[in-house]
């Protein structure tokens, strides 16, 4: 029964995990920018969630929409105004990846300035347990978080197959001459990529700050899983990043049957050094060693 | 006064070999680690568990702790440095995140949470160094002696083979560099000289904990360099020295909430990485031409 209520909380925190590292994925295949302030958009989210329903006491739609537009309206700020100027002269990996490091150490500390530096959680009537099996404890978040991420995949599929921005979006990661000579501007793309991509992280956010909590410093962990994700998945396969993050959401909760939390990091590390060894290219990845 | 101004330098030269052998893999190979604290720990942790189980030695005790910290540096780069730079910055950080499990864990070794306590004082050729001025003499000597060997290995053509690398990994390669090779021995080579710096600062603080090795203090140091200047020798002196007197600067602007002196800090030192980088990326000392530091 231990094991089937770890694998149950591995399907929810893989869920998560999916929605999180898809989002850094679609970022960085399709604008080459290695976003490493993709855990800030996380942390800002959830903080706004928290925020508009702890504080303001509102409505947990408006929490929704408060998380949803700070995290898109974070995400083009960032790509408008820090990765435009720094592509426009040079926008080697080392530029932008510490600018995006730095940004994330400024939203890391002035959210633990506002908001403490403690542990936050949300409880809604929908973080309660029930008793659904004798010792199998559920709660309803389970199903929903599946069932998001489940629509959030089929809607960023559809997106991408299907409408003209999404169609440009996979030839912008490509390449990104031929997109220019077809009269689109890979600027406007870039936007496109960082609102989606952003959007993405808030049902994640929301659900980690209504089950498990989080503190400020969150953003690294989301971080991690988001880069080995990417990698496990293969780099630039949004498909694989969103099976690879279900994976280490897996393999760390069913761990817990033999060892304790702590070692959840560790697990994701060893998930991550495996595939670097033996399978460098991901799941759905093209060679990539050299 | 006079004690606050040592124990500073001392402290300062210390982070000016980390921040001077991050800079050797960051602007030199153009490799990111965010795993450095890592190996400052276990520099630190070896240092302190050779000196209280077997001899207090100088010459005994950080040799063995720069042995480790380039075996554990080995198993990371060999695997993730064949692969795209993306690759080892991923593989770090979860080296890190991992590090900071296991020294808070492994009670046998580094004292868990609580750290390890009462580390003797190093003694030089059975010479105990007890006053705080023999201590900056040998932290000094150890920081000329870092930034001489990496001055010194920047000109051979080792040196020249790894800023070639950085700059252009497929013109190294067709001249037949082999790029795998060459970034892992810099790499090892960073970590086994971050080890120093650990066991000097087991030695110098007599007491360490985890506090000191999470990835605040990789993200700390990685700030030194870039604010510094990457792959310059002065750069990230400068940035060790600037970043650890902020701390002690901002306390005396007494407006400022004395609680929260950290997170200013970092949201200083964050906020410059972000306006460096879009306005100039060379860091403060920067060398002539943006070409050069790229």
């Amino acid at each position: 029964m231990l094991l089937l209520q770890l694998i149950l909380n591995g399907l929810q925190v893989g869920a998560i995990y999916a929605l999180t590292a898809a989002g850094f994925s679609l970022i960085f295949g399709s604008t080459k920018i290695f976003h490493f302030a993709h855990g800030a958009t996380f942390t800002i989210a959830a903080y706004l969630f928290h925020y508009a329903l702890t504080n303001l006491g509102l409505h947990w739609t408006l929490g929704v929409a408060m998380a949803a537009g700070g995290a898109v309206l974070f995400g083009i700020l960032l790509d408008r105004f820090m990765y435009a100027p720094i592509q426009r002269h040079e926008g080697s990996f080392f530029t932008v990846f510490v600018a995006s490091f730095g940004i994330g150490i400024v939203v890391e500390n002035v959210i633990g300035m506002v908001f403490g530096r403690s542990f936050i959680s949300v409880s809604t009537s929908l973080s309660r347990s029930v008793e659904l099996l004798p010792d199998l404890y559920v709660s309803p978040l389970v199903g929903l978080a599946v069932l998001t991420s489940l629509v959030c995949f089929v809607a960023v599929h559809m997106f991408l197959m299907h409408t003209h921005a999404g169609m440009a979006l996979r030839a912008l990661s490509e390449n990104t001459e031929l997109v220019k000579t077809f009269g689109l501007s890979p600027r406007r793309l870039s936007a496109y990529a960082f609102a989606l991509g952003s959007v993405l992280v808030v049902p994640a956010a929301i659900f980690t700050a209504s089950s498990s909590g989080l503190n400020p410093a969150v953003g690294h962990h989301v971080m991690l899983i988001s880069l080995a994700a990417t990698i496990v998945g293969g780099i630039g396969s949004i498909r694989g990043a969103a099976f690879a993050g279900l994976l280490i959401g897996m393999v760390e909760n069913v761990a817990l049957w033999q060892v304790g939390t702590q070692w959840s990091e560790a697990l994701t590390f060893a998930v991550l050094f495996f595939f670097i060894i033996f399978r460098p290219s991901g799941f759905f990845g093209r060679a990539a060693v050299s | 006064m006079t004690a606050y101004i040592l124990n500073l330098v001392v402290l300062i030269s210390i982070y000016a070999i980390l921040s001077t052998t991050l800079n050797f893999i960051i602007g030199y190979a153009g490799i990111f680690s965010l795993a450095h604290a890592v190996f400052f720990g276990i520099g630190a942790y070896t240092s302190a568990f050779v000196a209280m189980n077997l001899t207090p030695s100088f010459f005994v005790a950080i040799p063995i702790a720069m042995v480790l910290a380039a075996l554990t540096s080995l198993a990371l780069a060999l695997p993730a440095l064949r692969v795209r730079g993306e690759y080892f910055v991923a593989a770090s950080l979860g080296l890190q995140m991992l590090a900071v499990t296991l020294f808070s864990e492994w009670k046998g070794f580094t004292g868990g949470i609580g750290g390890v306590i009462g580390i003797p004082p190093v003694e030089i050729f059975g010479f105990a160094l007890v006053k705080p001025w023999h201590f900056l003499i040998l932290t000094l000597v150890c920081l000329a002696l870092v930034i001489a060997i990496i001055q010194r290995l920047v000109h051979t053509s080792f040196g020249r083979s790894l800023k070639s690398i950085r700059d252009s990994e497929s013109a190294a390669l067709a001249a037949g560099k082999n790029i795998t090779v060459i970034k892992t021995l810099s790499v090892v080579l960073s970590s086994s000289l971050t080890a120093l710096a650990g066991g000097l600062y087991a030695f110098y603080m007599a007491f360490i904990n985890v506090e000191s090795f999470m990835l605040a203090t990789s993200v700390l140091v990685m700030a030194m360099v870039i604010i510094g200047g990457t792959g310059t020798i002065l750069g990230p002196i400068v940035g060790a020295a600037l970043l650890m007197l902020l701390p002690g600067a901002l306390s005396y602007l007494s407006f400022l909430p004395q609680t929260e002196i950290g997170s200013i800090q970092q949201i200083i030192y964050g906020s410059a990485m972000v306006l460096l980088m879009i306005y100039r990326p060379g860091g403060i000392v920067s060398p002539k031409t943006r070409g050069e530091a790229a």
